[in-house]
């Protein structure tokens, strides 16, 4: 009996792996995927800068809110640490992007390094795709007093791939829909 | 013996002479063939710089200017020749000076109906979303949005953007609508899609956009 | 171009023995070519599964797998500021896993590696850390991370904490009495588990979930993050991630011993504080 239930679980090991092992996406398509969500991060970035800068009319500012939030999963959060607080902080996406926008800088600029990591796609057991993309980023706010604020920090995006069904026209289109989700935030030392 | 010295020393007076006499005329008619040669290309610089003065020389105004280049390179040493140098240099610049302007002016009307043609006359789908990405403004923005929206039926007309065609499979993004589109360019200040596919209605309105990555 | 010229530098500290000393003269930005940036990145610098720009490379590629990157990339993969990791356990290692023979590769699906959670709690209005162990679980046909062990310091202190309790018994002849005897045990709740039976080990799991049920433990924040990795085998390594200026950063193997396969066990007990 013993034996029987080894040898059960040894083959459910076996069903499993091979499953796993499953390519599922070319890596053509899985590169296409890659840059879809590498250039949702980098809209992301875009939108920050907007809704960062002083000279963005109050209206304009809360659209671009909008659509920056249609980039993320319900329930997105961001977790920043600093050099001298190790303990993540946490913010809701919108939460975060409102203090962004009452910062009052005249001036922000976000600048990309040129350093991007992603990582593999997870199946995760919804069957969605997880993985995470790394970027880094100079934030650098300026006011017209002389005051400025920089940092470095690494940022650890989630991005979640989901193969989706809908209907235009009465044609059937299977698009990719995906979504940011937590980023974890981390205060570098540069050099 | 003597004669013999006598008669050596005849001949080598004789040959001596004789060469004294070649060299002469020899020198001589070198000077009036050098003489003859400065007077001829006197002439010819004075009748090739009253042709660029008279404007019959059919030249293009960089042939004239090398011809005058080349006339200036002899150093020709005739007082006629250099008044005429400086008639001709003023008269080349005066000419350089109005093709330059002419140029100018030129390149301007070249702008202007560019701009005219941005501005003003008919334009297409793409013309809008580059317009819109490059838009130096939020107004000029919001206007080329507002123009390009009166080409589809509805603000709301699916916006389908293909990420990739691999393998008889073609993979979209999340469907958008036409108005979420261009506002994404005016935020996102770049145009990364090429029209692939646009559907009409019976009245020309727009139903139906399909975009392919760059 | 920029791009470029950080993968030549990259290269240079990937060929370079005096990596350190070339990268302090660089720009800023190599540094971040050089971290180990994610979990998923150590696993293919491990096993050379991707190139020096961190794209990802294929079976067919030549540096797929190949023994000799892989051996240069493992020795980028130690932090270099701890004595305790000596060059001859490091080239130990190295030619362990990369024997011709038996190489051995880390598969982020093949088990035998955790993640140990330093996350702060509030207790009773007190933060306290709370140590959660993290493993992968495969369901369905994908995969999640699954609590599988906690620890929590408090707990620790309530059982068999009392040793001059350790001979109280109920006597055997109790039955004969009703058990009347066992209001004494309860009158001392301090030593109570002394009349267990002698299996008894405290199930911090079910303890940790009825005080978070309870609204006594409330999760604050997460406070640090280590990996231990068993799947090498006679090997045990431990990944911790150094957040400090250099070209050694990021995921790195911050310690490592060679212990048989069939010490693992109590390894595996000491780390989960159940010794």
């Amino acid at each position: 009996m013993k034996n029987i239930k080894i040898f059960l679980s040894v083959a459910l090991a076996v069903i499993s792996t091979v499953a796993f092992a499953q390519p599922e996406i070319s890596p053509e398509r899985k590169q296409a995927i890659d840059s879809l969500a590498l250039e949702k991060v980098k809209d992301l970035g875009k939108y920050i800068s907007i809704i960062g800068n002083k000279e963005t009319p109050f209206s304009e500012a809360n659209r671009v809110i909008e659509r920056a939030l249609e980039l993320f999963a319900p329930g997105s959060q961001m977790g920043v640490s600093s050099l001298n607080r190790k303990e993540i902080k946490y913010y809701g996406i919108r939460e975060y992007l409102q203090r962004l926008m009452a910062l009052n800088y005249d001036r922000v600029n976000i600048e990309w390094f040129n350093v991007q990591y992603i990582s593999d796609l997870v199946r995760q057991p919804d069957g969605r795709y997880v993985g995470v993309i790394t970027i880094y980023q100079r934030f650098v706010g300026e006011s017209d007093d002389g005051l400025k604020y920089v940092d470095t920090t690494k940022k650890d995006i989630t991005v979640y791939v989901e193969r989706k069904q809908t209907q235009i026209h009465g044609r059937l289109i299977g698009f990719w829909d995906v979504l940011l989700g937590d980023i974890r935030v981390t205060e570098t030392k540069p050099g | 013996m003597r004669n013999f010295h006598h008669l050596t020393i005849f001949i080598f007076i004789a040959f001596a002479s004789v060469g004294i006499f070649s060299c002469k005329s020899q020198k001589k008619l070198a000077a009036e063939q050098a003489a003859a040669a400065e007077a001829r290309k006197i002439a010819k610089a004075k009748a090739d710089l009253e042709e660029l003065l008279s404007d019959n020389s059919g030249l293009s105004l960089d042939e004239k200017e090398q011809r005058l280049k080349t006339i200036k390179d002899m150093n020709i040493q005739d007082d006629e020749v250099q008044q005429l140098i400086v008639k001709v240099e003023e008269k080349l610049k005066r000419e350089r000076d109005a093709l330059a302007a002419k140029e100018r002016a030129e390149r301007l009307a070249r702008e202007r109906e560019e701009q005219l043609r941005r501005e003003g006359g008919p334009k297409g789908l793409g013309d809008y979303f580059n317009l819109i990405a490059n838009s130096p403004n939020l107004a000029t923005a919001n206007r080329y949005i507002d123009e390009a929206l009166g080409l589809f039926a509805s603000d709301d007309v699916p916006v389908l953007i293909i990420i990739s065609k691999s393998g008889g499979t073609v993979d979209y993004d999340r469907p958008t609508t036409i108005r979420k589109y261009l506002e994404y360019l005016k935020d996102q200040k770049i145009n990364r899609n090429k029209i692939e596919n646009v559907i009409y209605d019976a009245n020309g309105k727009i139903t139906e956009l399909e975009l392919i990555k760059k | 171009m920029k791009t470029a010229g950080a993968v030549i530098v990259l290269q240079l500290l990937f060929f370079s023995a005096f990596a350190q000393d070339i990268g302090k003269h660089l720009g800023d930005e190599n540094f971040m070519y050089a971290e180990t940036k994610q979990i998923n990145q150590f696993f293919r610098r491990f096993n050379s599964e991707e190139d020096l720009e961190g794209k990802r490379i294929y079976e067919n590629d030549p540096h797929y797998h190949n023994k000799e990157y892989r051996a240069k990339y493992i020795r980028m993969l130690f932090d270099n500021e701890n004595p305790d990791i000596s060059n001859q356990v490091k080239e130990e290692f190295i030619r362990d896993v990369t024997d011709d023979a038996h190489p051995e590769f880390l598969d982020y699906y093949g088990g035998r590696w955790f993640a140990e959670v330093d996350a702060k709690f509030n207790y009773k209005g007190e933060s306290r850390t709370v140590v959660l162990f993290l493993e992968l679980e495969k369901e369905d046909l994908g995969i999640k991370w699954v609590i599988n062990n906690v620890y929590f310091y408090p707990f620790s202190k309530m059982f068999f904490a009392d040793s001059s309790a350790m001979h109280k018994f109920l006597h055997p002849m109790s039955h004969e009495i009703d058990f009347m005897n066992l209001i004494k045990v309860f009158r001392e709740p301090n030593t109570v588990e002394y009349y267990f039976n002698e299996d008894f080990r405290p199930d911090f799991k079910t303890l940790f979930l009825y005080e978070v049920k309870q609204g006594d433990l409330v999760f604050e924040t997460i406070q640090n993050v280590t990996f231990h990795f068993f799947q090498i085998k006679d090997w045990y390594f431990q990944l911790k991630e150094f957040n400090r200026p250099g070209y050694n950063t990021g995921w790195l193997i911050s310690n490592i011993s060679k212990i048989p396969e069939d010490q693992k066990g109590m390894l595996l007990k000491y780390i989960y504080y159940e010794n």
